[in-house]
């Protein structure tokens, strides 16, 4: 009677929900600690997670009791399990550096810790709810708590950001309802699991427009190019923290679902616009790191580089049928996920101590502050895809499985985009190495945010050592 | 001109996503799936006698759950957004609409009590009631007797989050039943009744905040 009491899948909810609730309560500026033991918990929990699901396979938890489709049922599979584990590997870091990063009386800090604690839960129920309206209260959860962490305490250009980001989210989440909507009015039920043997190759119509709806919505949320416009001023804009949970955790969360979808109940309908979005992957890789290159700010510069990498995961759907496609993805997510969150971490220490956020004005960084351009230069090998990183491992694999299929266009793509990248990172560094100007004056910043930067940016590349663990885990597959 | 021929566009395109919309979904036959019945059917175990109740409160109490979450969350961004401005003094409104205001209130608590308690065999429940309760703070507001909120104390906080910390202890509680929100089916109309309980209070303060918070900005 007591193993359902512990079982970590629930916990890794009700836990973020319980810390954030109480944060909120605490007041203002308060609840950083509670969010920190509460999310180092997290990460034991997502482990004992992937153990369980690595052992056993797929794990449901019956919410009520009831059992789909009259009930909601969560599952977790090897995919759920990895990004749960990639979400608490880097909300725990991030917290550590939110709390030194916002001082106290920060307007922008005042009400973080219990909007962190709603993404995270928001987050966490996404990756492990089998019911596509419960998805999207899911979506609702991630992408409100977003928006006001974007808004937070900032100045008008922040708040108009903020905005446009919102009208995004909501419109993205509104195409997916109507598909959700249109898909229960064609089979009667949410439930993926029960949805699955329904949906066969002779669906309606209709069911292709819910499908269409459903991804375009994805799409937008996930700023897929051309549909990217939100992502530059809103990533850019927020604080440091905040930035590099949205980049490297919320634009994951709604490819994730695409990626549910397809494999799952949609899987008949979707594969039909597979070369659709492997274009767009493409144009994005393109694009996103042209506007990197040219970027005057140093957090513009990496919000495109976020553009440019989300393009990588859209390569992956028309081989997805091929052994190794999914595995490539997912590999490519947490190399993002870890090296973006590390350098926007990274980026967010070299503007507290320099005082502006311009590229050129980075000269003399590495000797000034050599933690953090270290940390810099690990998240950007990742980026590059330098051996021994795990970008490195998910842009080879995308290769093979390229190659393998005969699709030698996507390989070229994948090889042009790694240059396109290098050219962006070693634009700062080249920056940071030169000579420090002599007017030029450093504010001291706190050692934990160097560090907790660095501990981001040395995971991505260390993951490279340790990608076979991680294949293993998503082997485990409904 | 330009602007013009935009919204010709925009407009024969939405009409003709709904042109198609519209004959697909004329196209449909019966679902292979209906709910109907499974709803009907277990509602002796889940303690009321509403099927919409016990959808919200017990099939899919999960998603209720998180939905209050979503409306917390809402108030939390619109605290983070505007700061902490003062709020502007209250104006005294016409001694009539005062009079009105007094009188219409405690009918609006009589309601709001009675739609909490009707939800468990009839239409109602804590959203309802909870949205009443607001209605009747806004009006409270607008001729005057109730100041505008500059920022949420202690006490305003819990009372807030109250309601949506109860709907997560009674879920987490539930979990000795063998999994989250797990009614005992003897225990499930009290506890309901609770949950709602606290809703209705905790609901009606985030919407009413909703207004207050925002009615400075107005008015400044």
């Amino acid at each position: 009677m007591l193993e359902p009491l512990f079982d970590p899948l629930v916990w890794l909810i009700l836990l973020p929900l319980a810390w954030a609730t109480l944060a909120f309560v605490l007041g203002p500026g308060r609840g950083a600690w509670p969010a920190i033991a509460g999310l180092a918990t997290q990460c034991w929990l997502a482990i004992e997670l992937a153990q369980k699901v690595g052992a056993g396979g797929v794990t449901n938890h019956v919410v009520g009791g009831w059992g789909a489709p009259l009930g909601i049922d969560l599952a977790v599979d090897g995919l759920s399990a990895a990004m749960l584990l990639l979400t608490q590997a880097v909300a725990l870091p991030l917290a550590i550096y939110a709390r030194s990063y916002f001082k106290l009386n920060d307007p922008a800090g005042t009400w973080f810790w219990p909007l962190m604690g709603f993404l995270i839960a928001g987050l966490n129920a996404l990756f492990v709810s089998a019911d596509l309206f419960n998805l999207y209260v899911t979506l609702e959860l991630v992408g409100l708590a977003a928006v006001g962490l974007v808004a937070a305490g900032g100045g008008a250009q922040q708040v108009a950001a903020a905005l446009r980001y919102l009208f995004a989210t909501l419109v993205g989440s509104g195409a997916y309802l109507l598909g959700v909507a249109l898909i229960y009015g064609a089979y009667g039920t949410v439930s993926i699991s029960t949805l699955l043997p329904l949906v066969t190759n002779d669906a309606p119509r209709l069911v292709w427009i819910a499908g269409g709806l459903m991804v375009s919505g994805l799409m937008l949320k996930t700023a897929l190019f051309p549909f990217h416009f939100w992502l530059p001023p809103a990533h850019g804009g927020a604080p440091a923290p905040v930035s590099a949970l949205l980049s490297a955790l919320v634009v994951k969360a709604s490819f994730y679902l695409i990626l549910r979808l397809w494999l799952g109940p949609l899987q008949t309908v979707l594969p039909a616009f597979a070369w659709l979005l492997a274009m767009l992957g493409a144009a994005a890789i393109f694009w996103g790191s042209w506007q990197a290159i040219r970027a005057v700010k140093l957090k513009r510069l990496i919000a495109y580089s976020t553009v440019a990498q989300l393009g990588y995961l859209f390569l992956i759907f028309p081989m997805l049928a091929a052994h190794g496609a999914l595995e490539a993805g997912v590999m490519q997510i947490f190399a993002h996920g870890l090296a973006k969150a590390g350098m926007f971490a990274a980026a967010g220490v070299l503007i507290k101590a320099t005082g502006q956020d311009t590229v050129a004005g980075l000269a003399g960084s590495v000797e000034r502050l050599p933690v953090t351009m270290f940390a810099f230069g690990l998240a950007g090998m990742t980026l590059m895809g330098l051996p021994p990183s795990s970008g490195f491992l998910a842009k080879w694999l995308i290769i093979e499985v390229a190659l393998a299929q005969g699709h030698w266009i996507i390989a070229m793509v994948v090889l042009a985009g790694g240059l396109l990248a290098a050219v962006y990172v070693l634009r700062v560094l080249r920056q940071a190495f030169l000579l420090t100007p002599a007017s030029a004056t450093l504010t001291p910043v706190p050692r934990m945010l160097e560090w907790s930067a660095f501990a981001l940016a040395a995971a991505s590349v260390l993951l490279g050592l340790r990608g076979v663990e991680l294949m293993r885990l998503l082997g485990a597959m409904a | 001109m330009k602007r013009y021929s935009l919204v010709v566009l925009v407009l024969s395109l939405a009409s003709a996503f709904v042109f198609f919309l519209g004959r697909a979904m004329l196209e449909l036959g019966p679902t292979a799936i209906d709910l109907r019945a499974p709803v009907a059917a277990h509602l002796a175990e889940s303690g009321v006698t509403h099927p919409v109740t016990a959808v919200l409160l017990n099939y899919r109490g999960y998603d209720t759950l998180l939905e209050i979450a979503v409306l917390l969350l809402a108030l939390l961004a619109i605290l983070a957004v505007v700061g902490e401005a003062p709020a502007s003094p209250t104006r005294a409104a016409h001694p009539v609409l005062q009079a009105l205001g007094r009188l219409a209130v405690p009918l609006m608590v009589v309601v709001a009590v009675y739609l909490l308690w009707a939800g468990a065999f009839r239409p109602g429940g804590a959203f309802q009631a909870g949205a009443v309760l607001a209605a009747a703070a806004v009006l409270l507001h607008l001729v005057g007797l109730l100041p505008g909120w500059s920022k949420p104390r202690l006490g305003l906080r819990f009372g807030l989050a109250a309601g949506f910390a109860l709907f997560l202890a009674v879920a987490a509680g539930l979990l000795t039943q063998g999994s989250l929100l797990q009614y005992p089916p003897a225990a499930a109309g009290v506890l309901i009744l609770l949950i709602e309980s606290g809703l209705t209070v905790s609901l009606a303060l985030i919407l009413a905040g909703l207004f207050l918070l925002l009615s400075r900005e107005a008015e400044a």
